[in-house]
């Protein structure tokens, strides 16, 4: 395997570490994966700080504001980017290709409302990658849509008060130019 | 952390409470990063979706992500509130002023906006960032002020037998992914004269890369003659002063592909009333490569003298 360079810690890269989330789901990761949720890291370091011994991963780590379903689809995708990182090493080209590739087909099987839960869950662990990616699919699943789709998209209505939401279609007529159908 | 901040506190006035309601769950700034990552004209439009959500789809979050570094002074400045800054209190207003008031950079050589609904940068190339062979023989070109122009000063074309101009923009500062088209900005004086019917030669491309060549005419009302005759160019080749090298009788720069196939190309007026040419497109691909694009305007085979041709610029922006 290759050298892991976000890894904190010198020790083998073979180190599980647990996660416990919100609705008492028990995950076993390896370090590798754990170490990108940048929140774990913290708690790790911390410990690490704190009590010179650890290191034998005997640790559990609560996450009390993630769910199991978003955390399992997380760990897969941490899981894939480690991957695909690793087998291209030394080609960056390569390495995006894969990555974009991985990342589409990701999204077909992932619903619009898993898409807020996954945002969440990158959000609290501070999973840059991920919390990105996710971004970046709910911005171009509304991008060049209706106020109507985002709407329903994001379960909101408008609370406008009469008159207020045709002023601003008015003021910014130009931002409805050539947007998509529903 | 981090997890308080809905936008939204209007849950009591939705009856049934929703199953999903992203809004309420999403964190302020995780809605800033997605808008952020849309459109100026998505960031404008869904500013619709509720009151809560404009108050995110307008905020500096989002905008700083749309306005150049280059115009942060513009935002500073105004917050001193000194009488004589702009009254621009948002990165959205510096962002709406930038897509109408181009920025001039590089000691005014150089000017940037913003096109509104993309947020892409466009840049003017001023004549003092242009390489203009015979610029500073004074019988040739000289330098000069006009109202309604972005630049201090603008060239204009006196007279020469040989009219080359080049400009050069690195690709790192072009927005990513992206059709560029650049442009000749000028415009022709009363007395101009030695374009009609004269066939330019234009250039775009990265320099040691592959270089796409076309024949245009600078021609201002050539675009309107061209309806009454069929073949101008032949004619123009017949007129021509015998000064020419003796031999190359035949017609010069051969018409490229382009021009059989969509018809010669002639200047267009703009909405500020100069003349545009286009000189040829550009695909930048990545915003980190560096390279460097070259754009050129060359009239050096007729060996004619023309003139009276002012030259604001080439402008480089979005393709449609």
């Amino acid at each position: 395997m290759s050298n892991q360079s976000e890894s904190p810690n010198p020790t083998s890269s073979s180190n599980k570490i647990t996660l416990k989330t919100s609705d008492n789901e028990v995950f076993e990761v390896e370090e590798a994966v754990a170490m990108k949720f940048c929140t774990v890291k913290q708690y790790f370091d911390d410990e690490n700080n704190n009590n010179v011994t650890s290191g034998t991963s005997t640790t559990l780590i609560p996450l009390p504001n993630v769910e199991s379903h978003p955390l399992a689809i997380l760990i897969t995708y941490c899981k894939k980017h480690l991957e695909i990182k690793a087998n291209n090493a030394d080609n960056k080209k390569e390495m995006e290709i894969d990555m974009e590739h991985y990342e589409r087909e990701f999204l077909k099987n992932v619903m619009p409302q898993e898409l807020t839960e996954l945002i969440l869950a990158a959000n609290y662990l501070n999973f840059k990658e991920a919390l990105d990616f996710f971004c970046r699919a709910v911005a171009s699943a509304i991008q060049n849509k209706s106020v109507e789709y985002v709407r329903k998209f994001f379960g909101l209505e408008s609370d406008f008060k009469p008159g207020e939401e045709e002023k601003l279609r008015e003021e910014f007529a130009w931002s409805f130019e050539g947007v998509d159908e529903d | 952390m981090d997890m308080d901040p809905t936008v939204s506190t209007r849950r009591e006035e939705s009856d049934e409470a929703k199953a999903v309601n992203m809004l309420k769950v999403l964190p302020v700034d995780c809605i800033a990063k997605v808008l952020s990552l849309t459109t100026p004209a998505d960031a404008c439009r869904t500013s619709l979706v509720s009151t809560s959500f404009k108050s995110v789809a307008e905020s500096n979050a989002v905008w700083d992500c749309f306005v150049p570094p280059e115009s942060d002074y513009l935002f500073s400045n105004s917050s001193s509130s000194s009488p004589s800054s702009l009254p621009i209190s948002s990165k959205k207003e510096l962002f709406l002023h930038l897509c109408h008031h181009p920025l001039l950079i590089h000691d005014g050589k150089l000017s940037l906006s913003l096109e509104k609904k993309s947020g892409k940068k466009c840049y003017m190339l001023s004549p003092k960032d242009l390489i203009i062979v015979w610029i500073d023989t004074p019988a040739y070109w000289r330098w000069t002020s006009l109202p309604h122009t972005r630049f201090p000063e603008v060239a204009e074309l006196i007279k020469v037998c040989w009219l080359e101009i080049r400009g050069r923009i690195n690709t790192c500062i072009l927005s990513p992914a992206t059709l560029y088209a650049a442009y000749l900005v000028f415009k022709t004086t009363t007395g101009s004269y030695g374009f009609e019917s004269q066939p330019i030669e234009v250039e775009v491309g990265l320099v040691g890369g592959e270089i796409h060549k076309q024949t245009v005419y600078l021609d201002a009302y050539g675009g309107r003659r061209l309806r009454y005759q069929i073949v101008p160019r032949r004619i123009g080749v017949f007129n021509r002063p015998l000064r020419r090298i003796p031999g190359l009788q035949a017609p010069q720069p051969q018409p490229k592909e382009n021009e059989e196939l969509n018809g010669p190309k002639y200047p267009k007026e703009r909405v500020d009333g100069w003349l545009e040419i286009e000189l040829g497109e550009f695909f930048n691909r990545s915003g980190k490569d560096n390279g460097e694009l070259e754009m050129s305007v060359l009239e050096v085979n007729g060996g004619n003298w023309k003139g009276g041709l002012i030259v604001q610029g080439i402008e480089i922006r979005p393709k449609p």
